[in-house]
C-alpha cells in the first residue's frame, strides 16, 4: 500500500503537547491520529491530504473507564473491544457495549476507537445512535481550556462535528442510571458491514423511553415522535409497538445509494424498532436474550 | 500384487505445511534487490474517449521517477483467442480504469506521485453502456477495427458492429417442437457481472536482462499461455518463445481471473523498456475489480416446450453477453455457453443464439463456471417453474429429462457417462425432498430446492499438457508439470497419479509450482481440466518411467519383464518372492554386475497428452459437424433455506452437493472443492451486488460495498456427496469437477425462495433487500435508482434482443 500524499508526524506525551502541535502546524493541515482505522484508508484513496498527522493514541488523558460521580466516563482513545469487554460499560451502558460488537470486524475493533468513531461523524457510525439515547456529553480539550457538547449538538453533518479545529475529545461520559435497551444493525449479510439502518432504544424504570437511528439521515438522530409515543409504557403492546414502527418509518429521511434503496431502509427502521422496543421491554423485566445479540441476524424476539 | 492404492485416498496435501506456516512464496514476497523499480499506473476517468495528448513532462521531472511509458511507445495489442485488446490505450480509451500511461520509479511512493503528474486530454465519446443501445443499428463502434484482429477459427465476429462473436446451434426443429408442446414458458432472467475477489491482487515483476532474456514473476493461472500470448504480442521487440520465461509461484487465488493474460503484459513491456532493472508491478484491490477481466453479464430469453407426461420438447434459448471493453477471452465464454445451454438436459428440439457484445465497461474473460452459472440461473428456475405449470414435481421433471450416456448433445456429438440421476436421488433424499419443513422461529419460512448442472471444460481441441517425472538417488522423484496449484489441490493430485504408478509414497514426490523453462508444457490450468488433462500426462510418465524400471533391472539381473512388477519402492519378481530391489539402489547409480560394471543410469520418464477425438470445427450456422467439449461432468444440488418474512433475511441451513468425478482421486480435496464452490455460488447469489454509475464508473470495487461471504455467512451444514462413474479417458477414470460446484447454487436458492415463501426472483442477486421488498409487493428495479449491474437498464421483460441489421 501506497500513500501518494507526504505529511509530518509527531507523537507528543502530554495532551498539552498535542494540542500545541496542532495549533502550530493548523496551517499544514495538522490531524490528529488515533486508531487510524478511518483515516489510513481516506489517506490512502488521496480523500484527505493533511500535511501533519499528530499521534495521540498513548495520550493517558484519554485512555481509561472510569465510573466518577454519577457517570461513566470513556477515554476517547478507549476502543471498541475494550468497550465490549469492560464490565463497567456493560453494567452501566450496555446498548453501547451491544453497538460495540456490531462495529466492523475484529480487527478493527481492536484498533478503532470512540473518540475517533463520533470525531469521523459519517452517518452509518454505530456509536453515534447508542450514545443519544444515553444523553453522553463529549469532553473535548483546547489550549483555552476544557469544554463539554452534548451529543445532540455534536453531529452537524456527514463528517462534521461541533469539534473546532485544533481541539481534541478527551472523553464520553454517560449519566449512569438504571435502564434497558437494544442495539440492531442492518447489513447486508452477516460479517462485517457499515450500517444500512440502525436503532438504539433506550427505556428506564419510569417507562421514559428514548430511540435513536443512524445511516437515515445525514448524521445519526434521536426519535422524539416515537418516544412520545411510546412515553409511560413499559410494556408495549403488539400494537402499539406496531404503531411506533410505523411512526419511526415516518421520522427518518434515508436516501437511496447502492447500500440500500431508500425504501428498504425506511421499512427496516420500522422493523428493527418494533423488534427492539419488545426487547428493551423484555430486558428491562429481566427477560429476553442478553445484551450482544444482533435482533435482525438472530431470531425474532 | 495388489499394492496399496494411492488413487482415492486423502493424501495430505504436498503444499500444506509450506502454506499454513507461511514459508510458501508468492510473487510479492520474492526479493530482487535493490535496482528494483516500481510501476503505478494512469487510468483513464472515461468510459469512452479519444486521446487528444499525453503530457508525461512534468512526471519525468519528478523526484524518482526513471521513465513514463505510453501507448505510443508501446503501440501494440494481444488477447488469448482474439487480440482486441491495447497493452496501452493508444488513440482512444474504452473503459474507466484502462492503461494509458505508466510511470516507472525508485519507489512506489514517488511513482504514484508522478502518476498524478500525467496530463491526458481526452476528448469524450459516447459511451455504450446498455446492449440495446451497443447492438441497435448504427450503434457507436467500440472496435471499429474489429474486422482486422486475430482471432482463432471458431469466433465469428461481425465488423461494422458491436458483435464480437455469435454462437448459433441448431439441434432438430424448434418450431415443429413448440407445435408439439402442451405448455410452452418463455421468459426473461438477467444475472450481472461479478468480480473474482482473489485474496492476491495480480501482481508481476519482470526482469529483462541484458542478454535479451525477459523473465517474469507472476501470479498466474497460465504460465505457459502467458509466454504464448506474449511470445506473439511481443514479437515487434524481437523477441521469441525461447526468450520468453514465466515463473509462477503459489497464487493466492485464481477463479479465472488468472487465466491468459491481463495486466502482466504491462510488466513484461515496462521490463523490455528499462532493459537490465526488475520492475514490480502490483494491482491495487480497485484494480483487480476494474482492470483484470469480470464475469460477464447476460440477459437471457428461454423458451421452453413441454409435453404433459413431462418430456421436454423444445428450447429456445436466447443469450446478450455484457463483455465489456474486449472479449479476447470472455467471446469464448459466450462460445462455451452456445454450445451447452441445454443444461444436462435430454431435448431433440434446439435453438441457441449466444451473443457476445462490446461495451464500455471493463473487460470480462474466464471466471469458475465460464457461462454455465449465469445460464443455469435462468435454465434451472426455468425447469421449476415449468414442472410447476403442469403439475409435475421438479425432482421429477429433471429426472425424466436429464441426459444420459449415449444422447446426443445439442450439437451433435454424444454424452459421455455420467450418473444425473443417482445425483438427483440423492440431493433429494439429504434435504428430505417432499416433506415440508416448518420454522421453529415466528415469522419465518422454509424452502427446498434441487437444482442440477453441467459443465465441460471450454478448451481448443489442442490443448495439451506435459509431464517430465525423474528419480534423484534416494529413491524421491522431481515431478515437473506446469499445471498450476490454485488451491485446489493439483500439486498433491498429480503426486498421487505418480505414486499409484510407482508405488512410491505420495511426500517422497516433489511437486512444485512451474517455470517454463524447467518444467513440462501445460496449456493453462482452467476449465477444471488439469486432473484430467494433466494426470493422463503425469501417468504416461510414470509408465514411462516404470517401463525404464522394469527393463533395467531385467537386463541387469537377465530376468524377463514380465516376471517383474513394482511394489513398496522397489522392482519385485512374481518368480522370485524374496527379490527385491529398493529404487534407491540403483535409479542413478545403476545395478552392478559381478564384474564390476553398472548398467542402467538415471531413470526418468516423459508423457503428454492432447485430446486428439475433439474439434472446433462445427458448421457457424448450426454448430454441428465438430466435437468441441471434451466432456460433462454433472450433478446435483439441493438447498435448505430459512427466510425471514419481514426483513428477507435468508439463512442457509443445509446445502448438499453431488457430483459424478468419475474417480476420486483425493475424496478430501473433492470435499474442498464442493464447499467452496458452494460457499462462493451462494455468496453470488445472495451478497455480491457490483454497481455501476450511469458513465461506466465502478461504485464498489472494494470490501466495504461488494460482499464476500466470512465464515459467519457459511451454510450452517454443507453435505458433499461424490459419485463415481469412470470416465474411460481419465487418469483411473477421473473426470474434472472444480468450477461446477458453484453452477446450480443461484437457481437452488431462488427456488428455495419461491418454495418458501412464493416469491420467485428472475434478476440476481437474490438480496434480503430483493426479498424484502417482493414481499410488499415492491419491485427492486423501480427503486434501486439509476446504478447498473451490467450494461442493461430497464426492465427485463421489455427487452427485445432485437439485433440491428440482422
Amino acid at each position: 500500500m501506497s500513500i501518494s500524499c507526504e505529511f509530518d508526524y509527531a507523537k507528543p506525551d502530554t495532551l498539552r503537547d498535542a494540542l500545541g502541535l496542532l495549533a502550530r502546524h493548523a496551517p499544514h493541515g495538522a490531524v490528529p491520529l488515533a486508531g487510524g482505522t478511518d483515516l489510513v484508508a481516506w489517506l490512502r484513496d488521496g480523500a484527505v491530504s493533511p500535511g501533519f498527522l499528530v499521534d495521540i493514541k498513548e495520550l493517558a488523558e484519554l485512555r481509561g473507564i472510569r465510573r466518577k460521580a454519577g457517570h461513566l466516563w470513556l477515554g476517547a482513545n478507549t476502543t471498541f473491544a475494550e468497550i465490549m469487554a469492560s464490565p463497567l460499560v456493560r453494567r452501566h451502558a450496555p446498548i453501547l457495549a451491544e453497538a460495540a460488537g456490531m462495529v466492523a470486524s475484529v480487527g478493527v475493533r481492536n484498533r478503532a476507537t470512540i473518540g475517533g468513531n463520533i470525531c469521523s461523524a459519517v452517518p452509518c457510525c454505530d456509536s453515534g445512535p447508542a450514545l443519544l439515547v444515553y444523553d453522553a456529553v463529549i469532553h473535548v480539550a483546547t489550549l483555552g481550556g476544557a469544554r463539554r457538547i452534548p451529543i445532540r449538538k455534536w453531529f452537524l453533518n456527514p463528517r462534521q462535528t461541533a469539534l473546532t479545529q485544533g481541539a481534541l475529545v478527551t472523553g464520553i461520559s454517560l449519566p449512569v442510571a438504571k435502564h434497558a435497551g437494544a442495539f440492531a444493525k442492518l447489513k447486508r449479510y452477516r460479517g462485517e458491514d457499515l450500517a444500512q439502518a440502525s436503532v438504539a432504544v433506550r427505556v428506564d424504570a419510569r417507562g421514559d423511553w428514548r430511540v435513536a437511528y443512524g445511516s437515515v439521515a445525514p448524521t445519526p438522530i434521536r426519535g422524539p415522535k416515537v418516544e412520545r409515543l411510546l412515553r409511560g409504557d413499559l410494556k408495549p403492546s403488539s400494537a402499539r409497538r406496531k404503531e411506533a414502527a410505523a411512526v419511526a418509518e415516518t421520522e427518518v429521511a434515508p436516501i437511496t445509494d447502492i447500500r440500500g434503496s431508500q425504501i428498504y431502509r425506511r421499512l427496516m427502521v420500522g422493523v428493527m424498532l418494533r423488534r427492539a422496543v419488545h426487547l428493551a421491554a423484555a430486558r428491562r423485566a429481566g427477560r429476553g436474550p442478553a445484551y450482544g445479540t444482533n435482533i435482525l441476524e438472530e431470531d425474532a424476539p | 500384487m495388489s499394492a496399496k492404492r494411492v488413487i482415492g485416498t486423502a493424501a495430505v496435501r504436498v503444499d500444506g505445511m509450506a502454506k499454513v506456516t507461511g514459508a510458501a512464496q508468492y510473487v510479492d514476497d520474492m526479493e530482487f534487490g535493490p535496482g528494483l523499480l516500481h510501476a503505478v499506473l494512469v487510468e483513464s476517468p472515461h468510459a469512452h474517449a479519444l486521446i487528444r495528448k499525453i503530457d508525461t513532462a512534468a512526471a519525468e521531472k519528478a523526484p524518482g521517477v526513471v521513465r513514463v511509458v505510453t501507448g505510443k511507445d508501446i503501440p501494440y495489442m494481444f488477447g488469448l483467442y482474439m487480440q482486441d485488446r491495447n497493452i496501452f490505450a493508444r488513440d482512444r480509451v474504452r473503459f474507466v480504469g484502462e492503461q494509458v500511461a505508466a510511470v516507472v520509479a525508485e519507489t512506489p511512493g514517488a511513482a504514484l506521485r508522478a502518476a498524478k503528474l500525467v496530463k491526458v486530454t481526452y476528448a469524450p465519446l459516447p459511451a455504450v453502456l446498455s446492449l440495446d443501445e451497443a447492438l441497435k443499428e448504427n450503434a457507436v463502434l467500440i472496435h471499429p477495427d474489429l474486422g482486422n484482429y486475430l482471432r482463432v477459427p471458431w469466433f465469428f465476429p461481425r465488423p461494422g458492429t458491436n458483435i464480437a462473436h455469435w454462437r448459433k446451434t441448431r439441434k432438430g426443429d424448434v418450431e415443429k417442437g413448440f407445435r408439439q408442446a402442451d405448455y410452452i414458458l418463455e421468459d426473461t432472467y438477467t444475472v450481472p457481472r461479478y468480480a473474482h475477489c482473489p485474496i492476491e491482487t495480480h501482481a508481476v515483476t519482470g526482469l529483462f536482462d541484458l542478454s535479451g532474456r525477459l523473465t517474469l514473476w507472476a501470479s498466474s493461472q497460465s504460465p505457459y499461455a502467458q509466454r504464448g500470448v506474449m511470445a506473439v504480442a511481443l514479437k515487434p521487440f524481437g523477441l521469441s518463445h525461447r526468450d520468453i520465461r514465466i515463473v509462477t509461484p503459489y497464487v493466492g487465488g485464481g477463479f479465472g481471473g488468472k487465466a491468459g493474460v491481463s495486466m502482466e503484459i504491462i510488466g513484461a513491456v515496462l521490463a523490455i523498456v528499462m532493459k537490465g532493472r526488475p520492475v514490480k508491478l502490483n494491482w491495487t484491490r480497485e484494480q483487480e475489480f476494474m482492470n483484470t477481466s469480470q464475469r460477464q453479464g447476460v440477459i437471457a430469453r428461454i423458451k421452453m416446450g413441454v409435453k404433459k407426461n413431462g418430456q421436454i420438447v423444445a428450447l429456445e434459448h436466447t443469450l446478450h453477453w455484457d463483455a465489456g471493453a474486449s472479449a479476447e477471452y470472455g467471446a469464448n465464454v459466450v462460445n462455451a455457453v452456445g454450445l451447452s445451454a441445454t443444461g444436462p438436459y435430454r431435448i431433440p428440439n434446439v435453438k441457441i443464439d449466444s451473443v457476445c457484445v462490446y461495451t464500455n465497461m471493463p473487460p470480462c474473460g474466464a471466471y469458475r463456471g465460464f457461462g454455465y452459472s449465469e445460464f443455469h440461473f435462468g435454465l434451472e428456475s426455468h425447469m421449476t417453474r415449468i414442472a410447476q405449470a403442469i403439475g409435475m414435481d421438479p425432482v421429477q421433471f429433471r429426472k425424466r429429462n436429464a441426459i444420459r450416456e449415449g444422447d446426443t448433445l445439442a450439437y451433435g456429438a454424444h454424452m459421455n457417462p455420467g450418473n444425473l440421476r443417482g445425483a438427483i436421488d440423492r440431493v433429494a433424499k439429504e434435504i428430505r425432498w417432499g416433506k415440508k419443513d416448518k420454522s421453529a422461529k415466528p415469522g419465518k419460512a422454509v424452502g427446498k430446492a434441487v437444482a442440477c448442472f453441467w459443465k465441460a471444460p471450454a478448451m481448443p481441441p489442442n490443448a495439451a499438457s506435459a509431464a517430465y517425472l525423474k528419480f534423484n538417488e534416494d529413491g524421491s522423484l522431481n515431478l515437473c508439470v506446469s499445471g498450476m496449484e490454485i488451491g485446489q489441490g493439483f500439486l498433491t493430485v498429480m503426486a498421487q497419479v505418480a505414486a499409484e504408478v510407482l508405488t512410491v509414497p505420495v511426500e517422497k514426490i516433489r511437486v512444485e509450482t512451474p517455470d517454463t523453462d524447467r518444467n513440462s508444457y501445460e496449456w493453462q490450468t482452467v476449465g477444471s481440466h488439469v486432473t484430467w488433462g494433466c494426470g493422463n500426462a503425469v501417468r504416461a510418465a510414470a509408465e514411462e518411467v516404470k517401463a525404464r524400471l522394469l527393463a533395467t533391472v531385467a537386463r541387469a539381473k537377465f530376468l524377463k519383464v514380465e516376471d517383474l512388477y513394482l511394489a513398496d519402492e522397489c522392482v519385485k519378481s512374481r518368480k522370485d518372492r524374496k527379490f527385491a530391489l529398493p529404487f534407491r539402489s540403483f535409479v542413478i547409480d545403476g545395478i552392478m554386475r559381478s564384474n564390476g560394471n553398472f548398467i542402467g543410469g538415471p531413470i526418468h520418464g516423459t508423457g503428454m497428452f492432447m485430446p486428439e477425438f475433439t474439434s472446433a470445427l462445427g458448421d457457424p450456422e448450426t454448430s454441428q459437424g465438430g466435437h468441441p467439449n471434451v466432456h460433462y461432468t454433472v450433478g446435483a444440488a439441493g438447498i435448505v433455506l430459512e427466510v425471514d418474512k419481514e426483513t428477507g433475511k435468508m439463512t442457509v441451513r443445509k446445502a448438499v452437493l453431488a457430483v459424478d468425478v468419475g474417480q476420486a482421486i483425493n475424496p478430501e480435496l473433492v470435499k474442498g472443492q464442493i464447499v467452496g464452490g458452494l460457499v462462493q455460488g451462494l455468496a453470488t447469489a445472495l451478497f455480491e451486488d457490483i454497481r455501476y454509475d450511469a458513465n461506466g464508473r465502478l461504485l464498489n470495487p472494494n470490501f466495504t460495498d461488494y460482499k464476500i461471504p466470512t465464515t459467519l455467512d457459511c451454510p450452517a451444514e454443507i453435505i458433499p456427496i461424490i459419485l463415481e462413474t469412470p470416465q474411460p479417458d481419465g487418469p483411473f477414470g477421473a473426470r474434472g469437477v472444480g468450477e461446477h460446484t458453484m453452477v446450480a447454487c443461484a437457481p437452488m436458492v431462488a427456488d428455495a425462495i419461491d418454495n418458501a415463501i412464493g416469491i420467485r426472483l428472475k434478476t440476481m442477486p437474490l438480496t434480503a433487500e430483493k426479498v424484502a421488498l417482493a414481499l410488499r409487493g415492491i419491485d427492486y428495479d423501480s427503486v434501486k435508482g439509476d446504478t447498473l449491474g451490467f450494461c442493461f437498464r430497464g426492465k427485463p421483460c421489455d427487452y427485445r434482443f432485437e439485433v440491428g441489421g440482422h
